[in-house]
């Protein structure tokens, strides 16, 4: 097991590495000088120049790239030239609003689409399982900013039923930040009211991100389940007379678990690149927004900050489910 | 087990409807009001940044020695009750008023004046490039706590037309927040020491910022203390849409940000009211002057004459107006230009005749901002317009910075782009300036036009003393920058906001970045 870590978390380095490459190269050879668009139109060139030195833009590529990685290494993930903030500190502000987002998202995909799944196989073949399939599809096909959009206008525009966008209404003061997602600090500070607030607002774009989720999850919970509930050992189970709730839950997601655990990481991942679009569409705070506001003024430091945030994440969570992996099935640890 | 349901049910029905309902923000029973724009704000601090949504709120927390009012814009006595002027046009001395005070009962004196210019010099970013030229921070002096005298390096008779946008900062708080030499800039950009009507009460750069108002407010406020609103709050809301809808709610006071159609379509909405003011934007396509087939005059002139103008008030609804001039009506010294370009093929044909491109057969790429739907619909107005001639058009919508950065360089560049620019004051050298052959390069200065004469004219007329001489100067400048039609000189959109009926006292100024509005003289109506 732990030969089977140290690979892992040597893998995890080397991509590591490779995305801090890849997002300095992305983000440099893109035709913008974030100096520029800091000092504003009525700038002199000197006032632009001096930005320019500030921050180091002036100096060779590769010299740039080399003080990045040292900063790096040193956990400095530099200034924003836009703002004078220091990444770091923004990053801590930002990345609890859209983690709080993907658990929220997440919680409610893994309960709705395992479940689904399970009732989706158990009656196999029925208008439930048809159904359950068609959310499946859909849920990968359609786009997260076109359902984004279409839900705000039924919930939020025709019906008013709930919140068109934003963590909080604009007159409600946020609890003082603990773990700095809002709807846990509120219940922490003794502010009920405002995490019932809170979790009203988060209900559309945690839905929105969650549907990708819930539909992978659902498929192969429903694939995984057909498989387990056909094999030999749950009929001899059934014939012995073993509970049929039990021999769902107990016996054949047990073994169905291993590849929904899978996808579980893997959709996590991708959970936290789609809050780009969805944090947009709701003006919710979080990272997602923060590195699409940076992005359109060519702030290269926000925008590979957050980036390495997400890859970091990402890479985590796909350890994580490695390791899970490997413990649910000990073949893997061997090969 | 059914209580504790029926309790969770109430409890969530309870936040939904809160949610929904149209309830406006209230301090007792005092209003506050609630604008909504889609740009966020960043940076407070009123030495380092400035656009529409910043300083909206840079002056609401702080003052200057002067301010920009009404239309047309005129300058009046703020901090400073008044001033004089040497008769060399050298040292301008401010008395200032002997009640002001920082938000923290600080006084607000001549040494605060004196250290906030300097520190604005020295910082070298948002607004110093105003005065950078013309006033070294050693002849910035406190004469007594109450006179402050600056004495410029030549005259410069715009000078005063550029002080309302300094505003004052509270020295002694500045300096002890001053960290690593930085002149108090981390502090400031998420705190204020100013001595404005409101103060921050809350601020999150991408979603709000809350402020309230200073019942003690120096200056008193014009309203009656009875109508002062409780505070303002700035909503950033990135999409039109749902900011729109946030007014019908009744959760926002006032919005901009708006296309031409979404302000049509709420100007009919019951309880909801519109301004329609001529703003001070002039839109304009500029030519790369300096390469390609653009750098000839004659094709410039060409293109300026097969230009289809009324189409671009089409584009607005109607909301807008043809440039006569490259200045904006509001700014001192315009006049309409006599020639101004207007659709004439048998005049394009003439000047295509003088160029290589008799025939056309050219292609010129047309770079505007992705996203902006009025730049989009010129560069298909555009495409339209030169068919006529031969010339095809490339409409190209690209995001913001690759617009800057295509534009910075005359080499290689969009032979034209689409271009907003807001003069910052109402001295024609801001916008004369902005076709000195030393802007190229600048956003103002895409057009890389290099005109020798022009620069000599922009720059004997930005030291001229006799007002009456120095606007006729000014009439021979624009006269001879629309002769070397740097830019297609389009139109001038009008300033729109929408807002609740119940919204008293705006105030429009054409001076103000588009979207930003005073807050100091506004209420809502009980």
């Amino acid at each position: 097991m732990i030969r089977f870590l140290a690979r892992r978390l040597a893998f995890l380095l080397l991509s590591l590495a490779g995305l801090v490459v890849l997002t300095f190269v992305i983000s440099h050879v893109a035709p913008a000088d974030p100096a520029t668009l800091a000092a504003g139109p009525d700038a002199t060139a000197g006032m632009i120049a001096a930005i320019r030195h500030q921050y180091g833009l002036d100096r060779p590529l590769p010299v740039q790239f080399l003080l990045y990685v040292e900063a790096l290494a040193r956990l400095d993930l530099g200034h924003s030239v836009a703002t004078g903030h220091a990444v770091a500190a923004d990053l801590a502000v930002y990345l609890p609003a859209t983690l709080e987002l993907v658990l929220l998202a997440m919680g409610f995909a893994v309960v709705a689409g395992v479940a689904l799944g399970i009732f989706a196989a158990i009656r196999r073949g029925g208008i439930a399982d048809h159904a359950a399939r068609i959310l499946a599809v859909s849920g990968i096909a359609v786009p997260a900013f076109w359902i984004a959009l279409i839900l705000q206008l039924l919930f939020s525009v025709h019906w008013r039923l709930l919140p068109i966008g934003g963590q909080l209404p604009v007159a409600v003061a946020p609890p003082r930040p603990l773990t700095g997602m809002v709807i846990l600090d509120a219940l922490l500070r003794g502010r009920p009211a405002v995490a019932t607030t809170a979790l009203v607002h988060a209900l559309l774009p945690a839905f929105v991100l969650a549907l990708p989720c819930l539909a992978s999850i659902l498929r192969i919970t429903r694939q995984e389940m057909i498989e387990v509930l056909a094999a030999h050992y749950v009929r001899t189970a059934r014939a012995q007379g073993v509970a049929p709730l039990r021999v769902v839950t107990r016996l054949a997601l047990r073994n169905a678990m291993v590849p929904i655990l899978a996808m579980i990481g893997l959709r996590f991942g991708f959970m936290l690149g789609t809050t780009v679009l969805v944090e947009t569409v709701f003006d919710w705070p979080g990272l997602g927004l923060y590195a699409v506001t940076s992005a359109t003024s060519a702030d290269f430091a926000p925008v590979m900050g957050a980036t390495l945030a997400i890859g970091v994440l990402f890479m985590l969570a796909t350890l994580a489910v490695d390791v899970l992996y490997a413990l649910a099935d000990p073949r893997l640890r061997v090969s | 087990m059914r209580r504790r349901t029926l309790l969770a049910a109430t409890t969530a029905s309870g936040a939904l409807a809160a949610t929904r309902a149209n309830a406006f923000v209230t301090q007792g029973k005092r209003r506050t009001l609630v604008f909504s724009g889609g740009q966020p704000v960043p940076v407070l601090d009123p030495h380092v940044k400035y656009d529409y949504s910043t300083r909206m709120m840079q002056q609401s927390l702080y003052d200057a020695l002067l301010k920009y009012v009404g239309n047309p814009p005129r300058i009046i006595p703020w901090l400073a009750r008044s001033w004089d002027v040497s008769k060399d046009g050298l040292t301008y001395t401010f008395h200032l008023v002997e009640n002001a005070k920082f938000h923290n009962g600080d006084p607000l004196d001549a040494e605060a004046v004196r250290f906030s210019f300097e520190r604005g010099l020295k910082l070298d970013k948002g607004v110093a490039w105003m005065l950078k030229a013309h006033l070294d921070p050693s002849q910035i002096k406190a004469v007594d706590a109450h006179t402050v005298s600056m004495t410029l390096k030549q005259p410069f008779p715009g000078f005063l037309s550029f002080v309302p946008w300094w505003f004052i900062v509270n020295p002694k708080q500045v300096m002890a927040e001053a960290k690593n030499g930085d002149d108090g800039q981390a502090f400031l950009t998420a705190h204020e020491a100013g001595s404005g009507p409101f103060r921050i009460n809350r601020w999150d750069p991408q979603a709000a910022m809350v402020l309230d108002a200073v019942p003690d407010y120096w200056r008193g406020w014009e309203e009656g203390a009875a109508n002062r609103p409780a505070g303002v709050i700035f909503q950033v809301i990135r999409e039109p849409a749902p900011r729109r809808e946030a007014l019908l709610h009744g959760s926002v006071d006032m919005i901009t940000d708006m296309s031409p159609d979404d302000y049509d379509a709420l100007a009919k909405m019951p309880g909801i009211r519109v301004t329609d003011d001529a703003g001070m934007t002039p839109f304009t396509v500029m030519f790369n002057c300096a390469w390609g087939p653009t750098a000839d005059v004659n094709l410039r002139r060409a293109i300026a004459f097969a230009m289809d103008y009324e189409a671009l008030i089409a584009i607005e609804n109607g909301h807008a107006r043809l440039l006569d001039s490259p200045f904006p009506p509001a700014l001192e010294g315009h006049i309409a230009v006599p020639g101004m370009p207007r659709k004439n093929l048998a005049r394009a044909k003439q000047f295509l005749a003088r160029t290589k491109y008799a025939k056309g057969g050219l292609t010129l790429d047309y770079l505007y901002v992705a996203g902006l739907e009025v730049e989009r619909q010129v560069g298909l107005t555009i495409l339209a317009s030169l068919k006529p001639l031969g010339i095809k058009v490339n409409v190209q919508g690209v995001p913001w910075p690759t617009v800057m950065a295509r534009g910075a360089k005359a080499e290689g560049g969009p032979a034209m782009i689409g271009v907003y620019v807001t003069p910052v004051s109402t001295d024609p050298d801001v916008v004369a300036s902005q076709y000195a052959a030393s802007a190229a390069g600048s956003y103002w200065g895409m057009h890389h036009l290099a005109d020798p004469t022009l620069d000599r004219m922009i720059a004997a007329a930005r030291v001229e003393l006799d007002h009456a001489k120095r606007m006729a100067m000014y009439a021979e400048i624009q006269k001879r920058i629309v002769a070397l039609q740097p830019a297609i000189f389009g139109m001038l959109e009008n300033r729109r906001w929408a807002m609740k009926s119940d919204v008293e006292g705006f105030v429009f100024s054409p001076v103000r970045l588009t979207g930003e509005v005073d807050f100091y003289p506004m209420w809502i109506k009980a």
